[in-house]
Parts: structure tokens; sequence; C-alpha cells
């Protein structure tokens, strides 16, 4: 017993460095946050008391709705583009048959080491209405379809998520691959043996033994999508108005461009709850379906 | 074995302590010299160093600047100036010195910042510093709102005057499209808008990612009708948009309609917009006056500028005098916590009464705060001899700021989403009449 005694003892003290700097770094400011939600703050003055205003003002504020939708049409962009067509690559290169598969491992992972600034540029000249490859390429095609991607307030967060859902794949991709790889060879081999097609052996076989990886993925897609910023503020600085604002630009926006520090926190504290929030109903979901 | 592990452990902890605590010593002792004390000079004088955040990263802003500091060695070689280089950053970097208590002792910034640094008690009040009264009495006529704010304080010596917005346009186009000149009315514009694309040129380059632009032809297009500009929106304290901005709205829609702007022009930035003006595949272009320079040395002759179109001509004619800049408080200001405040006031004072210098001298702009008695120098442009000349000597008033974030920022997203297709006046209207009702009720 005493033995026990002494070792949690030092396990404490082996723990103790680590809490107080995750508690400074982490756990203060994110209480902080939460506090200063309920005040009027400008970041510099005094903070008043505003109790749940800023939540009331939240509510009612349209932009609300507009990050929210976009935020949705992101995530759905990301898990489809990421998930679906990582998917398919990961199968792909994990098939022997298939010649060249560690350069073509290589190349879907080159736009996640690239810069996200250097990525937008090339995708907003890529994007241009006049001279871009995307409007170029339809031409060529004779495919009559010319779009403003950037301009138009309804494609625009498409493309952006696009843009975000091609240089992240490779991550995904990455994680998918090892799923597909962590299982076992006779599984296929028995499927085989038993009569399944390739397609019907990966549908019953290899997806349903992946599913930890897609809880991942999937996760890592929508709180991605929830909090989305870095592409929009780049490619379109939020525009036309307020078409592509997510949560983390209206914390920006709130923030840094009106000084409105404790409203930018309420909006800080509601993109962390929908971000648990939706990891809850993922684990949910999954867990069930394993029950 | 358990006395050795905590005496090692407690070693480790008093290390890490002591390494943390040198390192905010480091810290402060950096900034302490950094906020700018007494110093030595070589001739073992002791000098006041005085610490500015200015702008100074290009020809426009490094020159008048360094002018003045050169001036102010003649004028007070007790005082060393220690430049802090501002960043094009929305004043974040001074925000967050302001945060950490490491205000530099003169910084320069706008009206918007300064209101938050007047109720943080970051700026020095200047209204009784004999300085101000000095420099009040210099003043150029109509610049009171740029030195005095709407709540009777002062905050900043301003260099410039009040600057406003102009449509530049390239006359050898106009004349190989068959476009009569001046233009006095929306009407006419959005003709020259339908020509001038009929024959391949974009009629006018908008930088219109920076949402400033487009609220700049707005304000140009509402000044036509209500002379005081976005001010009414603020002081008339306006639950829904005064008619003279429901016309503005549709005059800026009827344009966007006629192919005025590029369907690209939201996602458009300075560099690509100037270049298409300057390349000759854009016929008109909208800036401030400060780009009258930079448009003679790329096109030289071919250039000119024209007032805001209005609904008729008319009130163009009765509308000329009112200028669609609006006065607000910026230029140099004071920090409260400098240690060298009552010299940091004479600095500030005079390096923005040099800075006018430079301006008025050298460069021949005319839109100075404070009275030159130099004579002019340099050789001005004669986009800008026409300010001076037929402009400035016949406003009638120049148009007033709104001062609300949020009205500015919801006229700021609208009008940007005008230049957009399917953006309905109606819809431009409902969303600034929201925040109307909010802020104004």
């Amino acid at each position: 017993m005493n033995r026990y005694l002494s070792n949690k003892k030092a396990i404490a003290l082996f723990l103790l460095p680590a809490l107080l700097i995750y508690s400074v770094v982490i756990i203060y400011p994110v209480l902080q946050t939460v506090y200063r939600s309920f005040f009027n703050w400008d970041g510099l003055s005094t903070a008043t008391w505003n109790g749940i205003s800023n939540y009331r003002d939240l509510l009612e504020d349209p932009l609300l709705i507009t990050s929210l939708r976009n935020g949705l049409i992101f995530a759905l962009v990301l898990a489809v583009f990421q998930i679906g067509l990582g998917t398919v690559l990961a199968l792909a290169c994990a098939d022997p048959r298939i010649k060249g598969r560690k350069l073509l491992k290589t190349s879907y992972f080159i736009p996640v080491v690239l810069s996200v600034t250097v990525v937008c540029q090339l995708w907003i000249a890529m994007y241009d209405p006049a001279n871009g490859l995307i409007n170029r390429l339809f031409n060529l095609l004779h495919i009559p379809y010319q779009q403003n991607w950037l301009t138009s307030p309804t494609v625009s967060i498409i493309a952006i998520a696009f843009v975000n859902a091609w240089q992240f794949m490779g991550y995904q991709f990455s994680l998918l691959y090892a799923g597909v790889k962590s299982i076992p060879e006779q599984y296929m081999e028995a499927a085989t043996i038993d009569g399944c097609s390739k397609w019907m052996a990966h549908r019953k076989v290899t997806i349903p033994l992946m599913k930890e990886t897609y809880k991942f993925c999937l996760i890592v897609a929508i709180t991605s999508g929830i909090g989305a910023f870095v592409q929009m503020l780049i490619m379109t600085s939020g525009g036309p108005g307020t078409s592509n604002y997510t949560l983390t630009y209206m914390i920006y926006r709130y923030a840094f461009m009106e000084s409105n520090y404790g409203y930018a926190c309420a909006v800080s504290v509601v993109l962390v709850a929908l971000s648990l929030l939706a990891t809850m109903i993922i684990n949910k979901t999954f867990d069930r379906n394993e029950a | 074995m358990k006395r050795k592990y905590m005496k090692a452990l407690s070693v480790l902890a008093a290390l890490s302590l002591t390494i943390s605590l040198t390192a905010c010593g480091g810290n402060n002792s950096d900034n302490s010299a950094s906020s700018g004390n007494s110093g030595a000079a070589n001739d073992g004088t002791k000098k006041i160093q005085i610490k500015v955040y200015a702008q100074h990263f290009d020809e426009d802003t490094a020159k008048p600047f360094d002018y003045a500091v050169e001036e102010l060695k003649k004028e007070m070689p007790n005082v060393e100036i220690v430049l802090d280089e501002a960043v094009q950053d929305g004043y974040q970097k001074l925000k967050t010195y302001a945060a950490t208590g490491n205000m530099p002792d003169i910084y320069e910034t706008d009206w918007i910042t300064l209101q938050t640094f007047a109720k943080s008690k970051n700026v020095e009040l200047l209204d009784s510093y004999p300085e101000t009264a000095d420099f009040k009495s210099k003043l150029n006529t109509g610049l009171e709102s740029r030195l005095t704010a709407p709540d009777g304080h002062v905050y900043a010596f301003p260099y410039t005057g009040i600057e406003f917005q102009l449509i530049y346009y390239n006359k050898d186009i106009f004349q190989k499209a068959g476009i009569q000149t001046p233009i006095k009315t929306v009407d006419q514009l959005a003709d020259a808008a339908k020509k001038l694309s009929a024959a391949g040129y974009t009629p006018m380059a908008i930088f219109a990612k920076e949402k400033w632009i487009t609220t700049a032809f707005y304000a140009g297009l509402v000044t036509r009708e209500d002379a005081k500009g976005f001010g009414d929106l603020e002081a008339g304290k306006p639950t829904a948009l005064p008619t003279a901005f429901v016309t503005a709205a549709e005059q800026m829609k009827k344009l966007q309609e006629a192919g005025l702007f590029d369907a690209n022009a939201t996602n458009t930035n300075y560099d690509q917009a100037s270049s298409q003006f300057y390349s000759g595949k854009a016929a008109m272009f909208i800036n401030g006056q400060w780009e009258i320079y930079s448009s003679t040395e790329k096109l030289g002759d071919k250039v000119d500028w024209m007032y805001t179109p209005a609904k008729d001509e008319a009130t163009y004619e009765s509308s000329k005098g009112f200028i669609n800049g609006a006065g607000s408080p910026g230029g140099f200001s004071v920090s409260p916590s400098s240690k060298n405040k009552e010299t940091a006031v004479k600095v500030a004072s005079f390096l923005a009464q040099k800075y006018s210098e430079y301006k008025y001298t050298v460069l021949g702009s005319p839109i100075v705060s404070v009275k030159v008695d130099k004579p002019m120098t340099g050789e001005v442009p004669p986009m800008m001899k026409r300010i001076a000349d037929e402009v400035l000597p016949n406003v009638k008033s120049y148009a007033t700021a709104v001062n609300n974030v949020q009205i500015k920022n919801a006229i700021d997203d609208n009008t940007q989403n005008i230049l957009v297709s399917g953006f309905t006046v109606k819809k431009f209207t409902d969303n600034v009449n929201r925040i109307l009702a909010k802020e104004n009720k």
C-alpha cells in the first residue's frame, strides 16, 4: 500500500510540470475567454459586466447564420472530398497491382507541406474569371459554363472549401492509407475465397474495419470546416460583403476590426461548443453503430 | 533514494524558475530601453530619446518623415528620434503595445483607434498644451475637424488636410471611345461604361477587395445628394436610410448594371487595379487624391480627374463644392505613459508641421494641415494644380465622418455587395437599416 502511495506521489510529481504548463497555456485562457464573454470589453479599457447580452445579441446577429451555413458547407465539402476521394486513393495505393504507388503517395502529400498563402494565391489565379485556368479549361472543352468563382456569393464558399480540401487531402489520405494497411491480408483473402468481388470485399470488410479511422477523419473534417478562416481571409477577405464569413472570421472581425473583445469571446465560446457538440455526435453515432 | 529524487526535482524547479525570471527581466530591460529615455550622445551631452511609431515604408511616407526628423535635429538637438516602423495591420501592433503597457512616446494612428485609446487612457489629451494653441493658430481653413475631435478634445497633431476621392480617367481612351468630357451625370457615366465595354476596355478599375474604396465611391454619390455625407447617419440618428443614401445606392447599382466595374472587382487588389489603369486596359480608376503622383508618373498628360457625377447637371454644378472627404482626428499622438511627455508633445507638433511642410514644398500638395510660409520647390503635377486652383478655393463644405464602427462596417460590407450581380438595392437598404435601427435606437 505504501509503495503504491509513493508511486502515486511520484506520478503526481512527474505530472505536475506538464499540468502547470497546461493550466497556464490552455485552461487559464479558455476560462478567461468564457469569463470575458460576459463583459463589454474593448480589449484595453476596464471591462463592464454585460450578463448574457453578448449571447443574446449573437442570436440576433445575421452574421451567425451566414457563418454557420458557410461552416456547414465547408465541412461537407471537406468530408466528401477528403474522406470520399481519400478512401478511393488509399485503396488504390494499397493495391499491389498499381504501379508507381510510392510516387502517387508522395504526390498526394505534397500540397499539405506547401504554404497556405502560396496555395491560395495559386488558386486565386486559377479561379480568375477572365484569365484563370478553370474557366479557360471549360472553354477549351466546350463546356458552356463560366463562373466568377471568387466573387459570386453562392459559389465562392464552395470554391474556397475545395482549395482547403485539395490542400489537406494528403493528410486525410495518409490516415486512411494507414487504416487500409492495418487490415490483415487474411481477411481480404478469405473474402475473395468466399467469392466476393474486389468492390464487395472493400465494402463489406475494409470499410467497416476502418470505422475508427473514419471517425477521426470525420471529426477533423467537421471541426476544420467549422473553424475555417485563413483561406477566406487570403482569397476573398471574407467578401463579397460578408458572404464568406465563418465563425472564426466573425471572431477576427469583432476582436480586431471592431475592438469588441467581449462579443468576440462569446463567438469563441459558441465555436468551441459547436466543435465539441459535433465531436460528441460523431462519437455517439459511431459507437452506437458499433454496439 | 526518495530524498535524492526530491532534491533533484527541487533543483530542476529552481532552475526553471530562474530561467523564466531571467527571461522576464530581460524583456523588461529591453522595454525600458526602447520606450525612450535619456541616452548619451557621442559628444557627451545627454540626449532625450523619443520613440516614434510612424509609417515609413515608401516614398510618400518615408521622405516626409525623414525630412521632419532632420529638421528636428536643428530645432531640438537634444532629442533623438528612435523610429518604430508602423505596419499596415489595422493598428493591431499598436493596440498590442497599449495592452502590454509598452506604448511608444509618439504614435501615428486613426480616429477609430484613438477612440479606443481615449477610453482606455492610452492617449494624452493635448487640449491645454501651448503647442496645441500654436498648432490651432497655424491650421488651414476648414480643417478644424482634423485637429479637434467630435468630443471637443485634441488627441493628435495632423499633418495632412482632408483627403478625398477622385475619379481618374485616361483621356486617350475616352477620346477613342468617343466619350464627351466632363461627365456630369450618373446616366452619362453609365453610357460611358457601355461604350468603353463595347470598345474592349474595363470601364473602371477598382480595388474592391478593400471595402473602403467601394464606400468611398458611394460616399461621392451620397455627397452629391447630401453635403454632410455619412455624418448624417450618426448625427441625425436615423433608424432607416435617408433618401439621399437610397438614391446613391440606386445610382451605384445602375452603374454596376451598366458594366462600370469588372466582374472580378470585389476580388481585385490595389496592384491589380492600378496596373489595369496604368497599362491602358482600364479607362478609369478610383482612389484618393494621393494617387495623382503615381498616375502622373505612369500616364503623364494622358490622365486627368473628374468630379463624381450627380443625378442631373444642375445638382452636379450646385454640389461641386461639397467635398466627399470627411475630416477626422488623426496624426501624431502622444502616450500618457511617456517618461518625457512634455518633450514628446513638442516633438509631435513639430513633426506634424514639418511633415506638412515637406508635402507642400516638395510634393506640391495643398492638402496639408498647417499653413506653410515657404515656397513650393518641387514640380506640381497639373492635376494637383487643378485641386489647388479649382477645388480648394471653392470648397463649400467637407462631408462629416461616421464614427460608429458598426454603421461604418455595415456600409463597407454592403457597398462592396452592390458590385455583385444579383445584390439588390432593397437588400442594401434592409441590411444597413437593420444596423441603423440597432445603433441609433
